[in-house]
Parts: structure tokens; C-alpha cells; sequence
């Protein structure tokens, strides 16, 4: 530990700075190219910008040394992170941090205001509640993607590399290890995102991801195919379509 | 019932706690400085505890490392510690260590440093409740139960509940503490910058809905440095009726070296909290970041001194977990309650309550709001229903979305207890009445829990028909009400509206009697302003009249429809005379471009009806088809142009049904087959949804008309079941489903979200349903839907199921045994003409 270089990440909860990508929210909504009428773009517009309006994402991060827990013949690898309780349980995870000095935890919600429009508006609009549920995912999404970039200005800073932002439910990584990364990063308290018994974040408009530090630029530095770590990859409508739901090529899942 | 009369009298006495040393006593009668601790965590994790540890666990594994810290602060000068019980739970300890092993050791812990007083730390259960989480009330309840006697059993001096971002959490804990043990209740809320909770409490809603449970301390912990939590506290002190409580953070948390640390030194800090002492804080500690020397600097602060004599003039107050309904006392402001939530006369809504359509219900609250309701009246009365539960259920799903604060109408007991026990907020109990099995029946659980009520002024001979004799009962009322423990503030009086065509000589007696109980015995109003005009011609003239009256006699709460504009004309009126609106503001805003009602109309907008013909062809859509093809207009989803070409549609149409099935069915057809091949995308699905709904609600309307009201479009096509299952939060894929399959014709009996197997059966028995479609977005869910279906297997065979969801796949649908695989909304369509028209 003493021998490395010092990294200050300890982004205490804060309002971030991010837009909706609209092209984006209509990628939720499953959109490959479509004829869209007048009404029904305006009617997404007003939505997106409702949702801008009324909500903020709030995002904290934290930085732990990884500690590699090999594998054994019957026991996946694990990466665990110094000082907390986080077990990171499977190949995916291990081979994304093996390598990294840190690992910065990362979570985001738009709170519970963005659960409550939600829940009204399924009760009386649905058409309206659909596109405000892809508004506050891309939106949720676009807040997650600012506060990765200030942990990678300060990683940068302190000359190490991040590789591509990963988040439970990728590949192998199970649900079950969201309770102790709300509690690495006091989630709870400073965001007020809590987990169900099913390991679902509520409000349901949160995330929560994990990057790696390292000295050189890893080799995960881009992200894969988006589809490859999926789960839904064999369900997915807009997959089959040729798209994804993150655009051709970029970002992660 | 929980509330038991006989189990719980103990509590209902203030100072029949079990608290016998008097300077405690001084505490919570505001005559005493109370001096808490500082952080336990932060102090804690200093000694190496890691993050997401459970810091609990040390009262048994080290004990002397938590007495030392609890030493630390002693010695600075708390006179009381807090035991480290904060997430002492069993859903957070889980098979760690047993909740009661854990107080009893935490309690032994802070009592070997020697404090004055120990409090039992009960924090947050760390899961949101429902409707928006998907903790019940009753399991909350019970978490804190186990809790609280624990701390009871082991010699905790009292409980402070704390970090509390939910007012709904915050009262199960409260009610826990108040029907499970006699210790002292101290509750403290964390707010953010905008200066509310995470759930979006405010300071005054939680210091007018705690305290009147029953808390004996309330204030705000946590948060933000005492800079920032200054003006709450503020905002505490103006509303709260008890003590109240600051244990702020050292500053604000700031990234230093990798290091979360805190900005603000004990002197400052001290210097900080001084100042809210001056203004009446009279409880104090420290929260994150703060150590013993915060204590000790503290201590110096309020040595010598006594709290600050408040005087908070008693006035009528209700709240949800969001929003605050005041009437000062010595104004005459008013507040409008909504009306519209009680079946009575309202066909459609008895049916959204048979069917148990919560939507229909929430719809109707989040209309009322808009239409400038301050409060809701929610009345379900229904001879054939489950009350209790329906009206628990409707608490529920009103208080997730809509934030207005809630009067709880009913006179059935069970289902006002059911309303108000797990209703986020002080809600308003309608009713009580002067005969004296109402008054003793319904007096001691408003007490209980805090409600402001109701009084009508009837008793077992009736409705007197004198000013005179009402204001005798009202009188009544309020002594009865005062004798129970309820305070005259919270007691709103019902002169009982009579029927002008009936009783005209009366009307004025009402009048007269309003202005007697508000002068005489001080207390709010309300009436039910439209059973005024029962039986005449044109009701909204003389219901509006009587409403300016009303108000001019003292009226301080209608209860009214707000949809209609003459009612929202003399409130918003009226608000200038009473100088409620304040610069008459808000009415300048609103009618100053309006125009004069009785003015002749320049022009009307032609909606609906024969006359929209040509307004419909005017708005020339570039490209548009015949504006009265229905199927073209369904498949653009162009709603607003659908009445029109409906309307004209049925004209020419022998059977209504006609329009239905030769015309909107098909256009949804068309519109899924699109959908399916991907010239469409989902939100023009939908849109086409909407549109046909409009349709089809006009074919409903017409059927009705015919058939003398039998619903024959929707008993024709079959009725099914939907719910997200056990454990899955996520039912936007559920909700679209149903949206369409409404459209289609059939009764959808929507069971929400996070639902039990044990749900689906009873709906399907219940309403004889023979198709149930479950989804599931997570694979981690998917076990619950296999689950649901092994139940329908076995209980009710003949059912047939279909599933879908994000994870789902033909393959995985085969392997846990449903029937079909739905892979969109559309798919679901099909399936449900497969199984329940083609049956049929």
C-alpha cells in the first residue's frame, strides 16, 4: 500500500452534472429507425425535459485497494476490497480487477421523487409512464457516466488508468453483492438507496458499478461488445434487430 | 385490530411513562438541557471497523473497545450515550447474532462507561417500505418491536430512533416503541440541502406527525453541519409542541487524501449549535464526524443554562409525508378537501373498487390535487367489499404518488384504524359523532394515533334542526374529545349540510351554527358543501353560493368536487378576501386573462360531438387520412381526433359493437402486426393504445346507454389477472400489457407489483379468472413466477398462464410450465384471444 502512488477518490454524495441522451432514451423504448409522427416526438421531448426538470442524479464514489482471491477447482476467483465487506464472486469480476491497484465503487440514483412520478404515472398514463421510465434510465444512466468521468479525471491525476465501468448482474458477477457496496459507499445514509430482499435497488432508477486503478493501461480499458456480458443477450428484441441498447459499439451494456 | 383499549391505556397519559428521575422528566417537559453523545461509526471505523461491517456485533465480541468509546464521551460530558444498537435488527443482523443478545450487550456496554442515562439506538431497517420499496408496514412494525423490547428488558433509559429518511418508517418505529414498551420516544429525521428527507418529509411534517404520535423528543440528526441544519431546526421549533432535538454532522463531508473528513472543528461547531440553543434547541449531540471534544465544547455551551421558554400556539394541522396543511390559529385561511373518492353514486369508481383497481383510485387523487385539492377524502364504502383492507391497500398506493394529506372516511372502525395505522403522516379521521358509542368507540384511537377527527353533530336523536342544538353537540364533541386526550386543535366540526329542497329554513341554522362553534368553541369547520343543493336545477349555482356563504360564516374546510370550476372560482375568490392569498397573487395569475363566464363566448373549441366534424378536417395534418376513418386515425395514434370520427362512426353504426370489432379491434390488429415486424416501435403501440381507448370508451358509453347500463363490452371478451411477482419491483413491462389488452376489451385485474403467489390464487378464485399473465424482469426472480405457477397447478388447475419479461425466453417459459410465452405486449394480445375469445 505504501508503495503506491496516492489516489484521493472519495467523492462525498453530490448532485451531478448530465443531460439525457435522447437518442439513448429512445433506444430504451426500442426505437430502430422508425417513421416517429410530430406528436408523439414532441410528447418525447416534453417528457425527457420533465424529467431533466424535476430530477437530479446524485452520485458518490469511493476508492479500495483489491485484494485477488484465486480460484480453486470447485470455487470461482473473487476480488475482494480492503477495508470493506465486498466480495466480488466470479470470473467476470476477477478478470476486470486482478490486475488493478483500486477499485472505485460508484453509485447513482435519481431518488425517490423519480419513483413516485413513476408510480403516478403508471397509474394514469401509461404511454407517459414508458417514456418517462426510458427518460429516467438514460437519464440515470448519463449521471452514472459523469461521475465515472470524475473518478477517472482523478485517477488520471494521480497517473493511473480505469478500465471500463462494470456493475453487478455483468456476466458471472451475482446481484447479491449489492447490499455491501450500498454499505461501502454508506448509500443509504448519503443517497438513500436502499436494497429489497431480492437485491433490487430502490429507488429503482440507481446504479451501482465498480472500476479498476491501474499503473498501465489495461487491456479491458474499452469496453467489450456491449451484448457479450449480457444476460438478456438470448431475449433481446433490439439484438436481434442488429442494435443495442447502448448504440453500436460503445459504452457498456 | 392492533389497537387494543385495554392493552394500551398506559401510554395514552402523558407523563404515565416509566420514567421516575425527575430531571428526565424536566427533559421532555422542555424545562432541562439534555447533552447526547457524538458519532459512534466514525469513531468506529478510526479503530478499523470496515465498511459494511456490522459495528453492532463488537458489543459481543469486544466489548471494552465500545465501553471505551462510550468512557470518552461520559467523560466529555454526555449524559446520555447512545447503547450501539443503531442497525440492531434482524433483517441486518440476520443469522449474525440475535437482536436481543445484541441490545442486551450494546446496553451493558454503555452502561459500564458510566452515563447519566442509556438510549437504545433504533436506525432505519435499511429497505424503503411500500408502496415504493417493498417492506410492508406490519413487517417494519415487527423489526422494531423486537427491538424496542429489547431495549425495554435491558435497562435502556430510552429509545431514540434516529436517521430516519422515511416518515412511514419513522412512525411504524414510533408506534413500536409506544405499544411495546413505557421508555421515553426521542425521534430525529435527516434532511438534505433542499431541507427535506430522502423521501421528501420536511422539517414541520415530521415535527407535526411525530410528536403527535406520541414522540416525546423530535428533531433532525445526520444530514448536513450545524450551519445548514440551523434552519430546520428553525422550522422544528415553530411547529413542534415538544422539545426539540440537534445532533448535526461535523460540517459537510469533504474528499481529503482519498479520506472522507469533515470540515468543521468542535469549537465552531459548538459556537454553531449555541446559536440554535438561543433559539430553543433544547437537546443536543453530535452525529457523523463528531468526537468527545464536540461533546466537551458542547458541554460548556449549555452548562448553567435552561431551555428557552416556547410557546406554540396551538392550531389545526395535518400532513402527509410530503406536504403540511396549517390553519394558523387567528386566520382565516381555508383548505379544500376533494371529494371524489367515495363511491356513492359513482358507477365507475364501484367498480374500480370491486375489481380492486387501485389505478382507477390513484387517478382520481392525482386529478384532485391538480385541480388544487389541499386534502383527500377517501371513503370506500361498499356493502359487498372488504373495507379494512381496501382501504389499507388505497392508503397505500395514494400516499406513493400523490402527496396530499388524507381524511380517512369511514364508519366502519376496523377500516379507520386500517387507514390511519399505516398512513405517513397525521391524517384526519371522518368521523365521530356526539352519540356517545361513537364518541368512546372512535375518541381513544384518534388519540392513539394522533389524527386530528371530525365531528358531526348528530346524535341518537339525529340532526337537530337549531343552531342552537348543533352547537350543543358540537360542544359535546369537544369536551368528550379534550376528556380523551384528543386537543381541541385537532377537532373539526361538521354542522351537517340539510337539502335546501327539503329543508330551506335550515340552511341558515347551518350557517348560524358554523359561526357559533368556531367563535365560541374555537374550533375548525367543515361541511359537505353539495348536499345543499340535492333536487334542484342547476346545483353548481347554488352549491358555489352557498360555498361564499359558508366561508363568510366561518367555513374553513369544504369538502367539494374541485373539477368543478365554480367551486375552484369562489375558493380562489374568497382566498383574496381572507387575505389568504397573499398580493392576491395567485388570483391575478389566474383570472386576470380570463374571461367573464357570463360574457357571451367569442368562440367554443369544438370538442366532441356532431359540431367537431369540421373542426377535426380544419386541423389539416399534413398528409392526414379522411379525419373520419377510425382505423387510420388508431393506427397514427392521433387520440384527439378519435371522438370525432367515433361519435360519427356510431351514428351511422346499427350496433355499437359494430365500431368495435370492425373497426378499433382491427386497427390494433394492424398496429401490433406492424409492431411485430418493427415499423412500428413501442411507443407507437401505445400511442394507438390510447387513441383506440378512446374509442372504446365511447363504444362503452353508448352500449350502456342502450343496454341500461350493463357493461356488455367488457363482460364479452373475458377478464384475466396480471401481476409483476414476488420479489420483482420492475412492472413497466406488466403496465403495457395491460394498457393493450384493456383496449382490447377485456377486464384486467391488475395485482401490481412484488406480488405473493398466494395474491394470484385469491384474485383467481375470487373473480373466477381463467387466464393470468406473470412477469419478471431479473432471472433472479424468475424462481417466484415458477413458484406462482406450481400454486395455480395445484389450487386451480384449469388455470392458464403466460409470462414474460426482460429474462424470459419460449425455452425458459417451457421450463417452469406456463402456457404461453408473451415476448411483447402484442404477443399478449394474441394469447389472450387464443385462450379466452376462441373458448369462449
Amino acid at each position: 500500500m505504501d508503495s503506491c502512488r496516492h489516489v484521493d477518490i472519495a467523492l462525498p454524495p453530490h448532485t451531478l452534472s448530465a443531460r439525457i441522451d435522447r437518442a439513448e432514451m429512445l433506444r430504451y423504448l426500442g426505437y430502430a429507425g422508425q417513421e416517429i409522427t410530430g406528436e408523439l416526438a414532441e410528447r418525447i421531448g416534453r417528457i425527457a425535459q420533465t424529467c431533466e426538470d424535476a430530477l437530479a442524479p446524485r452520485g458518490t464514489a469511493r476508492c479500495f485497494s483489491v485484494v485477488p482471491v484465486p480460484g480453486a477447482p470447485d470455487v470461482a476467483p473473487a476480488i475482494d476490497l480492503a477495508g470493506t465487506t465486498v466480495r466480488l464472486r466470479g470470473k467476470s469480476a476477477f478478470l476486470h480487477l486482478k490486475d488493478a491497484r483500486f477499485c472505485a465503487v460508484l453509485a447513482c440514483t435519481l431518488g425517490a421523487e423519480s419513483e413516485r412520478r413513476l408510480r403516478a404515472l403508471a397509474a394514469t398514463d401509461p404511454l407517459g409512464a414508458t417514456l418517462f421510465d426510458a427518460a429516467c434510465s438514460a437519464y440515470v444512466e448519463a449521471g452514472t457516466a459523469a461521475l465515472e468521468a470524475e473518478v477517472r479525471a482523478r485517477a488520471e491525476r494521480a497517473g493511473y488508468a480505469i478500465n471500463w465501468r462494470f456493475s453487478p448482474g455483468y456476466g458471472d458477477l451475482p446481484l447479491n453483492v449489492q447490499p455491501d457496496l450500498l454499505a461501502a459507499l454508506d448509500a443509504a445514509r448519503g443517497l438513500g438507496i436502499t436494497c429489497t430482499s431480492s437485491n433490487m435497488l430502490v429507488p429503482s432508477k440507481s446504479v451501482t458499478a465498480f472500476v479498476g486503478l491501474f499503473d498501465t493501461a489495461p487491456a479491458s480499458a474499452d469496453a467489450p461488445h456491449p451484448c457479450s456480458l449480457c444476460r438478456l443477450r438470448e431475449a433481446c428484441s433490439l439484438r436481434a434487430r442488429g442494435v443495442t441498447c447502448r448504440g453500436a459499439g460503445e459504452g457498456a451494456l | 385490530m392492533r389497537f387494543d383499549e385495554n392493552r394500551l391505556p398506559y401510554r395514552e397519559v402523558p407523563g404515565d411513562l416509566n420514567v421516575a428521575d425527575p430531571d428526565l422528566i424536566a427533559v421532555i417537559a422542555g424545562e432541562r438541557h439534555l447533552l447526547f453523545d457524538g458519532a459512534m461509526g466514525t469513531m468506529l471505523q478510526r479503530a478499523g471497523l470496515a465498511a459494511g461491517e456490522l459495528p453492532e456485533l463488537l458489543c459481543l465480541s469486544d466489548p471494552q473497545s465500545v465501553t471505551a468509546i462510550h468512557r470518552a464521551y461520559v467523560e466529555a460530558g454526555s449524559e446520555v450515550v447512545t447503547a450501539n444498537t443503531f442497525g440492531a435488527n434482524a433483517r441486518k443482523l440476520g443469522a449474525a447474532a440475535p437482536v436481543d443478545a445484541v441490545f442486551e450487550a450494546a446496553i451493558a456496554c454503555a452502561r459500564a462507561a458510566g452515563p447519566r442515562w442509556v438510549a437504545a439506538d433504533i436506525g432505519p431497517l435499511g429497505a424503503l417500505l411500500r408502496p415504493l420499496g417493498t417492506l410492508s408496514f406490519d413487517e417494519a412494525y415487527d423489526l422494531f418491536a423486537e427491538e424496542v423490547r429489547a431495549a425495554e428488558r435491558h435497562g435502556a433509559d430510552l429509545i431514540l430512533i434516529e436517521t430516519m429518511a422515511d416518515l412511514l418508517e419513522a412512525k411504524a418505529a414510533v408506534l413500536a416503541a409506544k405499544e411495546c414498551t413505557r421508555l421515553p420516544i426521542f425521534v430525529t429525521m435527516t434532511f438534505g440541502e433542499d431541507g427535506r428527507t430522502f423521501l421528501g418529509t420536511t422539517p414541520e411534517a415530521a415535527a407535526i406527525a411525530l410528536p403527535a404520535l406520541g414522540a416525546e423528543v423530535v428533531g433532525i440528526n445526520c444530514s448536513l453541519g450545524p450551519a445548514e441544519v440551523a434552519p430546520f431546526a428553525e422550522r422544528m421549533l415553530e411547529v413542534s409542541p415538544v422539545p426539540v432535538m440537534v445532533q448535526a454532522n461535523a460540517g459537510l463531508p469533504r474528499d481529503e487524501g482519498g479520506v472522507t473528513v469533515y470540515d468543521i472543528a468542535a469549537d465552531p461547531y459548538a459556537d454553531a449549535v449555541e446559536r440554535m440553543v438561543e433559539h430553543g434547541v433544547a437537546v443536543v449531540g453530535g452525529c457523523c464526524g463528531t468526537d468527545p471534544s464536540y461533546i466537551a465544547a458542547l458541554r460548556a455551551k449549555i452548562a448553567g443554562r435552561t431551555p428557552l421558554a416556547r410557546a406554540v400556539a396551538p392550531c389545526f394541522a395535518v400532513t402527509s409525508a410530503q406536504n403540511v396543511v396549517v390553519l394558523p390559529a387567528g386566520s382565516r385561511n381555508v383548505a379544500v378537501i376533494g371529494e371524489r373518492i367515495n363511491p356513492t353514486g359513482k358507477p365507475r369508481l364501484k367498480d374500480a373498487l370491486r375489481s380492486g383497481d387501485m389505478d382507477y383510485v390513484l387517478g382520481q387523487a392525482i386529478e384532485q390535487a391538480e385541480q388544487g385539492a389541499d386534502l383527500l377524502d377517501v371513503n370506500l364504502g361498499l356493502p359487498e367489499i372488504d373495507e379494512p383492507a381496501l382501504i389499507a391497500r388505497a392508503v397505500e398506493t395514494i400516499q406513493g404518488a400523490c402527496p396530499l394529506p388524507l381524511v380517512i372516511d369511514s364508519s366502519d372502525l376496523e377500516a379507520v384504524e386500517a387507514g390511519v395505522r399505516a398512513y405517513a403522516g397525521k391524517p384526519m379521521v371522518n368521523s365521530v359523532n356526539a352519540k356517545d358509542e361513537s364518541l368512546a368507540s372512535v375518541l381513544p384511537l384518534v388519540r392513539h394515533y394522533g389524527c386530528a377527527v371530525v365531528g358531526l353533530t348528530l346524535d341518537e336523536r339525529g340532526i337537530p334542526a337549531t343552531a342552537e342544538e348543533r352547537f350543543a353537540l358540537a360542544e359535546k364533541i369537544v369536551r368528550a374529545a379534550e376528556a380523551a386526550g384528543v386537543p381541541r386543535e385537532d377537532v373539526v366540526i361538521d354542522c351537517l349540510v340539510m337539502t335546501a329542497s327539503t329543508n330551506q329554513a335550515q340552511v341558515v341554522e347551518i350557517l348560524r351554527a358554523v359561526s357559533m362553534v368556531k367563535e365560541r368553541l374555537g374550533v375548525r369547520t367543515v361541511l359537505g358543501v353539495s348536499n345543499v343543493s340535492f333536487g334542484l336545477p342547476q346545483r353548481p349555482v347554488l352549491n358555489a353560493t352557498f360555498l361564499a356563504a359558508a366561508f363568510g360564516a366561518g367555513l374553513d374546510m369544504p369538502i367539494l368536487n374541485p373539477a368543478s370550476p365554480r367551486y375552484r372560482d369562489a375558493v380562489a375568490a374568497w382566498r383574496v378576501l381572507n387575505a389568504q392569498d397573499g398580493e392576491s397573487r395567485q388570483f391575478i395569475e389566474r383570472y386576470a386573462s380570463r374571461q367573464d363566464p357570463y360574457e357571451a363566448p367569442r368562440a367554443t373549441d369544438g370538442s366532441g360531438g356532431k359540431e367537431a366534424r369540421g373542426a377535426a378536417s380544419a386541423k389539416g395534418h399534413s398528409g392526414a387520412a379522411d379525419p373520419f376513418d377510425v382505423r387510420a386515425l388508431v393506427i397514427s395514434g392521433r387520440r384527439g381526433e378519435v371522438p370525432a370520427a367515433v361519435e360519427a362512426a356510431l351514428d351511422d353504426a346499427e350496433d355499437p359493437l359494430d365500431v368495435m370489432n370492425g373497426m378499433l379491434i382491427p386497427a390494433l390488429d394492424e398496429v401490433g402486426d406492424r409492431f411485430e415486424e418493427g415499423t412500428f416501435f413501442l411507443p407507437q403501440l401505445m400511442a394507438s393504445a390510447e387513441a383506440a381507448k378512446v374509442g372504446f370508451d365511447l363504444v362503452k358509453e353508448r352500449l350502456r346507454a342502450q343496454a341500461d347500463g350493463v357493461d356488455g363490452a367488457s363482460a364479452a371478451k373475458g377478464a384475466l389477472c396480471l401481476a409483476t411477482v414476488k420479489g420483482d419491483i420492475h412492472d413497466i413491462g406488466k403496465n403495457i400489457v395491460k394498457m393493450l389488452l384493456e383496449n382490447y376489451g377485456y377486464r384486467i385485474y391488475d395485482l401490481g407489483r412484488d406480488v405473493a403467489p398466494e395474491e394470484v390464487l385469491r384474485c383467481v378464485r375470487e373473480h373466477g379468472v381463467r387466464l393470468v399473465g406473470l412477469s419478471a424482469l431479473m432471472t433472479t426472480t424468475v424462481p417466484a413466477m415458477r413458484d406462482t405457477i406450481d400454486l395455480l397447478r395445484r389450487e386451480a388447475p384449469e388455470t392458464k398462464v403466460f409470462v414474460g419479461g426482460a429474462v424470459l425466453t419460449q425455452e425458459y417459459a417451457d421450463q417452469i410450465g406456463a402456457d404461453a410465452y408473451a415476448k411483447d405486449a402484442a404477443a399478449a394480445a394474441r394469447i389472450a384471444e387464443r385462450f379466452l375469445v376462441e373458448r369462449a
